[in-house]
């Protein structure tokens, strides 16, 4: 047996390229939507898992798929955005503990969500190392930026400006890292995490400046009245928030009317949750509360529609290459009658012959399954993260 | 020897189930809910109310006005472990603008009472950039100078810590009830001494009397004076220009002035006395006490024989 097997080898090894084509085609044939499908499973579950734990969203009333991947994921484009009030109402209704969200910024790659100390307990991360952010200009990083930019409690990050054009916008702001978080395998480990407060001060609707009715401050001051004093340009708004200037900080108008992206609503029961959701279905209304579960399951079929269609054209392409893989080795055949007559003619019985035949296309079969059967893996391990790269960016 | 075996038992069984109780006694105690408060009014609303079974914790040192307190990042962390944080509202204590707190543990005392707030009327304001003009304009805030007001804000205490602790709602709702009690007294004895006061006028050393103005209509005009520092010539001209058109003869001090200062005043006609706020934990007697010595004052101030 060990001599057929031999003889086999030897002749794919000899004709490695018809060997290394009829292999890959296979493997692909294998591959493809074994491996699709375990991509769509597990990002399916993974997507579902962060969604099945968030009860309901509040958010500007458009696209609820666009609202939830930027509160879930912190995908880069943000849902049109709602007042601070939308949370203060949900809090002061008694049904339901309200988590502001304002996902709008970076740092480098990195989502900076501004938030309250409740998402910290929602989601259940706990503190490597450090604690909360305690005031405004502190932040908290995920463990994976923690990582990548090589960042402890004590170091700092800078907000990066939204466009690279907006030369005249807001300047970067410089926060001081206060905890790192324990990996959760979650966006959470991505994300820097700061008070909405300090998002607002990222964004220029609060700021710190010198005292303007200070005798120290005039050079600063273009005109000046008994109500009103206007600033020239060279008042310095300041870009890190210091324990010496962080009493300077502050905030203009009423904070009910700031930003949001996103309010993560948390009902005291599914009494409270229903009644809750009721009160969004007017039309009028200019906000929506999303379960997000139900916004992730709508894209999970479409995406398993489109893989049924993939599966199905890859099905058709399989039973194309079997049967060329089967021509080709019918041909070939053909091509090696000579070859096969002088085996026989030296002494190889005809079952030996046949056997050796045979022997190549397991060979074969079996190299492209093992290879299948690697990039199966490769794909299970990354798969969820080459998905979601597609999908939230 | 059988006796002897069975005493054993009965003393071995009563020392444990001893110990289980000392336990258990330290496991309320160490999981006793915290409540934490920005100002001594609310912490003693919530002393009265919750009694023992919660720890109220205000942590402002003694010599610090809590509305302008500044509290570094590790009191901010005690606040942050509390179970519940009791807020003045009204924009009291500025700190809360610049820290991170868990939003579903703050509770505003005045949000219900929002609509009887006093806005502040002398701000500056100023612009810079293309954002328009804006101030730094708040309200005032001494808001349980007002007994009333007070007594709404207890009752904010009172829903809180029935929330938190559903258990004790009937303990809870028996001492709030002798609270409101002691400040009706107070309003009602406020009132009285009022009525006398009438519609004399009265300049207030600081702006912090602008709710016990309202309340009980007080004909009073504020200056900028504190009590441990001497005036100096621009406040006593501001002083002189506020009798100018408010012919006071009472000065209404919140804490104990100089003597000198007293002096001069009443070299000018003008009489002190002392109404202390009680924003933090005073020295001696508690929230009721602090103000029963300030209607005492008045009541001395202002005597029936007057009339």
């Amino acid at each position: 047996m060990r001599d057929v097997l031999y003889l086999a080898w030897r002749y794919l090894v000899y004709h490695r390229l018809k060997t290394a084509i009829l292999v890959t085609s296979i493997m692909l044939i294998i591959y493809l939507p074994i491996g699709l499908n375990v991509v769509v499973e597990q990002s399916a579950e993974h997507l579902r898992a962060r969604a099945g734990a968030t009860p309901l969203l509040v958010g500007a009333k458009g696209s609820p798929l666009e609202l939830a991947l930027n509160s879930l994921y912190f995908s880069s484009e943000h849902p049109e955005l709602i007042d601070y009030s939308e949370a203060t109402m949900v809090a002061d209704s008694g049904l339901a503990d309200a988590i502001p969200l304002y996902v709008r910024f970076r740092s480098r790659t990195h989502p900076i969500v501004g938030t309250s100390l409740d998402y910290f307990s929602f989601h259940d991360l706990r503190f490597a190392f450090g604690r909360p952010m305690a005031v405004l200009g502190e932040c908290v990083v995920g463990a994976t930026v923690a990582e990548s930019l090589g960042v402890n409690p004590g170091d700092t990050v800078i907000s990066s400006p939204e466009t690279v054009f907006d030369l005249a916008g807001v300047y970067p702001l410089k926060m001081k890292v206060a905890g790192v978080l324990e990996r959760a395998f979650t966006p959470d480990d991505d994300a820097i995490f700061v008070d909405v407060k300090t998002a607002w001060i990222i964004e220029g609707l609060g700021h710190g400046h010198q005292d303007l009715t200070r005798p120290e401050a005039a050079s600063g001051v273009l005109r000046r009245s008994e109500e009103n004093i206007v600033a020239n340009a060279s008042v310095v708004q300041y870009n890190e928030i210091t324990e010496d200037n962080v009493d300077s900080f502050h905030f203009h108008g009423d904070l009910a009317d700031y930003p949001l992206t996103a309010v993560l609503v948390v009902p005291r029961n599914e009494k409270s949750g229903i009644i809750l959701r009721g009160r969004y279905t007017d039309d009028d209304a200019t906000s929506q509360i999303v379960r997000p579960v139900t916004v992730i399951d709508e894209l999970l079929d479409t995406i398993l529609t489109i893989q049924q269609f993939i599966v199905a054209a890859v099905i058709i392409a399989g039973l194309a290459t079997i049967a060329t893989a089967a021509l080709v080795f019918m041909l070939s055949l053909r091509l090696r009658r000579r070859e096969i007559d002088t085996m026989l003619k030296i002494g190889g019985s005809r079952l030996r012959v046949t056997s050796m035949l045979l022997a190549e296309v397991v060979i074969v079969v079996i190299l492209s399954s093992s290879l299948a059967a690697v990039l199966t893996l490769v794909t299970w391990r990354f798969g969820p993260r080459i998905i979601e790269s597609f999908v939230l960016t | 020897m059988k006796l002897l075996a069975m005493l054993a038992g009965v003393l071995i069984v009563a020392a444990c189930t001893k110990e289980k109780q000392a336990s258990e006694d330290t496991e309320a105690l160490r999981y006793s809910p915290r409540v934490y408060t920005v100002n001594y009014p609310l912490a003693y609303f919530a002393e009265r109310i919750a009694g023992e079974s919660v720890k109220v914790v205000f942590p402002v040192p003694p010599d610090v006005d809590p509305a302008f307190w500044s509290p570094d990042a590790e009191a901010i962390a005690d606040y942050q472990q509390a179970d519940l944080v009791l807020l003045n509202g009204a924009g009291y204590a500025g700190w809360l603008q610049r820290a991170t707190l868990s939003q579903s543990r703050l509770i505003d005392t005045s949000s219900a009472l929002a609509d009887q707030l006093i806005p502040l009327d002398d701000t500056i304001t100023h612009s810079h950039g293309p954002g328009g003009d804006h101030s730094h304009q708040g309200m005032a805030f001494t808001s349980w100078l007002d007994m009333k007001f007070a007594a709404g804000q207890a009752r904010a205490v009172f829903d809180a810590l029935v929330r938190l602790r559903p258990e004790n709602e009937p303990n809870y709702r028996e001492r709030w009830h002798e609270l409101q009690q002691d400040l009706g007294e107070l309003d009602t004895r406020l009132k009285v001494v009022a009525e006398r006061i009438g519609d004399q006028p009265l300049v207030f050393s600081h702006p912090v009397f602008q709710y016990l103005a309202r309340a009980y209509k007080l004909s009073g005009r504020s200056v900028h004076w504190e009590p441990h520092e001497t005036p100096d010539n621009d406040q006593w001209r501001e002083l002189f220009k506020l009798l100018s058109a408010h012919n006071a003869a009472w000065m209404i001090w919140e804490n104990e002035p100089l003597r000198d200062t007293v002096s001069q005043l009443e070299g000018m006609g003008i009489e002190s006395l002392v109404f202390r706020p009680c924003g933090n934990r005073p020295a001696e007697g508690n929230f009721v006490s602090v103000m029963l010595d300030n209607v005492m004052a008045l009541e001395r101030a202002f005597p029936v024989s007057a009339l």
